[in-house]
């Protein structure tokens, strides 16, 4: 089953997508939020892969989503293990908390 | 009536995404969070890219999810982030983000529609064998990183996730 | 035996690396084995090497190593070059190197200073004598310009053996810049001789000599001079000679009267290509020799440091080698430098058993009467001293006669043989007062001899080379250096430089012995002030503390902030400013990255909608 879309419809979904999860990202202080926004942006990304192959009609948009997809899973699993890292030593979920590196 | 079955779910998923950016629950936003990525997975298999709305569902929804979830519970975040949620997510702090995202939406827009050969339409159907034939033949140094990364992310994640890093912090 | 010529200089190197890397771990007596034996076994190398190319008649013989480096046409080889100079300097290098060693070997032995310091000593002195070998052997302008460093890094390290005493230390600073003098004036020299001729290697210099113009030739041997005065000192570098005898005594007898200050000699020898092009060069080292003859020889009349005496008699002796080769005696400087290094290594080492007995006292009027007690020091010094003032049949009689009676005829007249004749009185006079007030007379300090064969032994062996070394010249030294002209003894001339220091000696015996008396000459102001003037060495100290040290002194003192750095500083401060500039944007806060990261990618997509 494959329907005719324009590429740019699917393109500004993309698009949306991406924008709403980077909105997450510079507003949201809670690290867990900050990182599901960040999954929405991945999602996106691998959202504009995929319609791209379909565009072409080749397989390598959906080999690039699932390389998003390890990417994406290799992410989450380090960054959550960060997370509870980050929230035993500053007792905060604060990602603001977390800003040692400042020059 | 073809583009409504996309549009639906483009729908549905801008507006689920927009619903978890917002939520003060954690658990309520992965929920959301949820409905977002299954939408997205019914455009995948509307733009004819089945497998990977198949794997959309079994491990974005699934598995990183439950993780998500995991670590929800883990920090046990009850009424009082909640609360604390409520305190940092003043109306005030949109406004900034906001106007920034707007100017690169209107950008996005542009340079989107402005495409060379726009209007081309999609539409072809790339089952999982095509894909599977293309992964494992020109890819596969790609498949081989990927594998690396998530050895990697798994170390990483296994030392991160012990408790007795606590103990070294510096008195 | 030639073909082994190599191992001349490297059995010392061997040794020298031998007792560094064991960092003076090794029991003294295997250190006194390698130390000595080493250079030992070099000198008969060079014994075998030498009477085989004696045999052979050849003028030369080269061997050639390997090349150091090869930038362009620039191409400097490790050749060890033998010819009867280079086989002369060897061979006193490593047959009195050796017998110096030997004696330190017991002068050494458990030093009430530098207990530890034992194999320390031996490292440095091996490696003195390779650095010596190296100059003096190197067919090579680089490489004698290695061996020509080498030799000062050795003499600092060795004058400031005793490093306790921060006296010692300045002593070695001071030996160090004042030959640093030269050495840079002699490094210009061996530039520009690159730049005219295009090559180092000494041979082939030498043989282009010729397409050198006068004006050139004429800079270039007064530079080289300049070097040579320096290590040699001679005046006006002289001043760091009778400090350097802070250094134990024999690396006094070693490096500071029979090897490195002969250096100088050595280099203007080797080069008498260039200085016979230049005859004003030429007259300029006569004339540098005969002016460090007269004070030197002035100055040792008043010192009371038996070592310091010594060390103007050295000064004084090595002008009468630059007055040689001035007037053009070449043979005869560098028969001098031969005899010279016998004689003043046999006083030097004899001083060293006296002063050994005396519990390291150095004032010759704290001594006295010590001929009874001391004899084979006594005869020693005796002998030495004999030769020093050239006394009919000893070994300074013949190289001084023939360096004088060169002197006597040299164009411009019987001057400079009149300065020499007249400094071989002052010579003959202050050595009397040495010998008359540290060994007459009566007894001031009890000594305790406590030397052994490995001490007299080498003290004997200097002695009959004192005596019997002129006895060469009819023989083995005359095939070699060919132009010693056998100029009658009997010629007016020749019968006051013979009679003249007998005078002298004379003359000494009763004044220093007290028999005439010249109380009322000495106490008078002018007396006075004279001998002070003397004892100071001429004031050289003194005008170049004032002309060089304290200006320097008060530059360092003023630009203490030190206004060069100035610029540096700058740089550093504004760098530092970028960087705190920079770091302000730093936050450590994750959304304000991303937030920055959003407007870099507004402006990269509007560059690309744009394009």
């Amino acid at each position: 089953m494959a329907i005719e879309v324009p590429v740019e419809h699917v393109l500004l979904v993309a698009a949306g997508l991406f924008l709403l999860g980077l909105l997450g990202v510079l507003v949201r202080r809670n690290i867990i939020f900050l990182l599901m926004s960040l999954e929405v942006m991945m999602n996106s990304a691998g959202l504009a892969f995929i319609a791209a192959g379909a565009k072409w009609g080749a397989p390598d948009g959906q080999i690039m989503f699932m390389l998003i997809l390890a990417l994406a899973a290799a992410e989450v699993a380090v960054a959550l293990g960060l997370v509870l890292q980050i929230s035993r030593r500053f007792d905060t979920l604060d990602v603001d908390a977390a800003s040692e590196l400042n020059g | 009536m073809d583009l409504a079955l996309f549009w639906i779910p483009a729908a549905v998923a801008l507006a689920s995404t927009l619903l978890v950016i917002t939520r003060k629950n954690a658990a309520h936003a992965l929920i959301y969070l949820v409905v977002s990525l299954l939408s997205v997975a019914v455009i995948f298999f509307v733009l004819g890219a089945p497998f990977a709305a198949a794997l959309e569902v079994v491990i974005y929804a699934g598995a990183i999810v439950v993780l998500f979830l995991f670590v929800v519970m883990m920090l046990n975040l009850g009424n009082t982030s909640v609360m604390r949620e409520s305190r940092w997510l003043r109306p005030g702090m949109w406004v900034g983000p906001a106007i920034l995202v707007s100017i690169l939406l209107i950008t996005m827009v542009y340079v989107i529609v402005g495409l060379p050969n726009a209007n081309v339409t999609t539409g072809e159907m790339v089952g999982p064998k095509a894909v599977g034939n293309e992964l494992f033949r020109p890819y596969l140094l790609a498949v081989e990183l990927a594998g690396f990364l998530l050895l990697a992310a798994l170390i990483g994640a296994y030392h991160l996730g012990r408790r007795y890093l606590e103990q070294r912090r510096e008195p | 035996m030639l073909e082994y010529l190599w191992l001349v200089p490297a059995l010392p190197l061997a040794g020298f690396f031998a007792l560094f890397v064991t960092e003076g771990k090794l029991p003294d007596k295997i250190v006194a084995v390698i130390g000595a034996g080493s250079v030992g076994l070099a000198a008969l190398v060079a014994l075998g090497a030498g009477m085989e190319f004696v045999q052979s008649g050849e003028a030369s013989y080269a061997q050639s190593l390997w090349t150091w480096m090869a930038v362009g046409n620039f191409t400097p080889s490790i050749t060890l070059y033998l010819d009867p100079l280079s086989l002369v300097m060897s061979g006193v290098i490593t047959g009195v190197g050796f017998l110096i060693h030997l004696f330190a070997t017991g002068y050494m032995w458990k030093d009430h200073q530098e207990p530890e310091g034992y194999s320390r000593f031996f490292a440095y002195m091996n490696l003195f004598v390779f650095a010596m070998l190296m100059l003096v052997l190197g067919d090579n302008l680089l490489v004698l310009f290695l061996g020509w460093e080498g030799v000062g890094l050795c003499s600092y390290l060795l004058i400031g053996f005793y490093h306790r005493d921060p006296e010692n230390g300045y002593a070695a600073r001071k030996a160090f810049v004042v030959t640093r003098v030269g050495d840079t004036l002699m490094a210009i020299g061996l530039f520009l001789l690159f730049r005219e001729l295009g090559s180092l290697d000494i041979q082939t210099a030498l043989g282009d000599a010729g397409q050198l113009d006068a004006g050139m030739a004429t800079a270039i041997g007064l530079l080289l001079l300049g070097g040579a005065v320096g290590k040699s000192a001679q005046v006006p570098l002289q001043t760091w000679l009778p400090d350097a005898m802070a250094g134990p005594t024999p690396v006094s007898a070693l490096i500071h009267a029979a090897t490195m200050v002969t250096a100088g000699v050595y280099l203007i020898a080797r080069m008498k290509g260039i200085y016979d092009l230049a005859p004003v060069a030429q007259l300029a080292v006569a004339i540098v020799g005969l002016v460090t003859l007269l004070i030197s020889s002035f100055t040792a009349l008043t010192q009371t440091d038996i070592k310091r005496i010594l060390a103007y008699s050295t000064m004084s002796q090595i002008g009468y080698m630059f007055m040689a080769l001035g007037v053009g005696a070449w043979s005869a400087g560098i028969f001098h430098l031969m005899t010279h290094a016998f004689f003043k290594a046999l006083l030097f080492l004899a001083s060293g058993s006296v002063i050994l007995a005396l519990h390291h006292e150095q004032d010759i009027f704290k001594m006295g009467g010590l001929w009874r007690k001391l004899p084979v020091p006594f005869a020693s010094m005796l002998i030495g001293s004999i030769a020093l003032v050239a006394v009919p049949l000893t070994s300074g009689f013949y190289s001084k006669d023939a360096i004088l009676l060169t002197a006597w005829e040299h164009g411009t007249g019987p001057w400079f043989w009149a300065g020499g004749v007249l400094a071989a009185f002052m010579t003959a006079l202050y050595t009397t007062r040495m010998m008359v007030v540290a060994f007459l007379g009566e007894t001031k300090t009890e000594p305790h001899d406590a030397s052994r064969i490995n001490m007299w032994g080498p003290l004997v062996v200097l002695a009959v080379l004192s005596i019997g070394g002129g006895w060469m010249t009819f023989s083995v030294l005359d095939d070699l250096l060919g132009a010693i002209d056998h100029i009658p003894h009997i010629h007016p001339a020749a019968l006051v430089t013979v009679v003249l220091p007998l005078l002298g000696i004379v003359l000494g015996y009763f004044v220093f012995s007290g028999r005439m008396n010249v109380n009322s000459l000495v106490e008078s102001s002018f007396g006075d002030a004279l001998r002070r003037f003397w004892q100071s060495g001429w004031a050289f100290d003194w005008v170049y503390y004032r002309v060089f040290v304290k200006p320097f002194l008060w530059v360092a003192r003023v630009n203490k902030g030190d206004v060069v750095d100035l610029a540096f500083r700058i740089t550093a401060a504004v760098t530092r400013g970028f960087h705190h500039v920079g770091a302000l944007t730093q936050t450590g806060r994750l959304r304000w990255y991303a937030a920055n990261m959003a407007i870099g990618l507004i402006v990269v997509l509007l560059i690309v909608a744009s394009v």
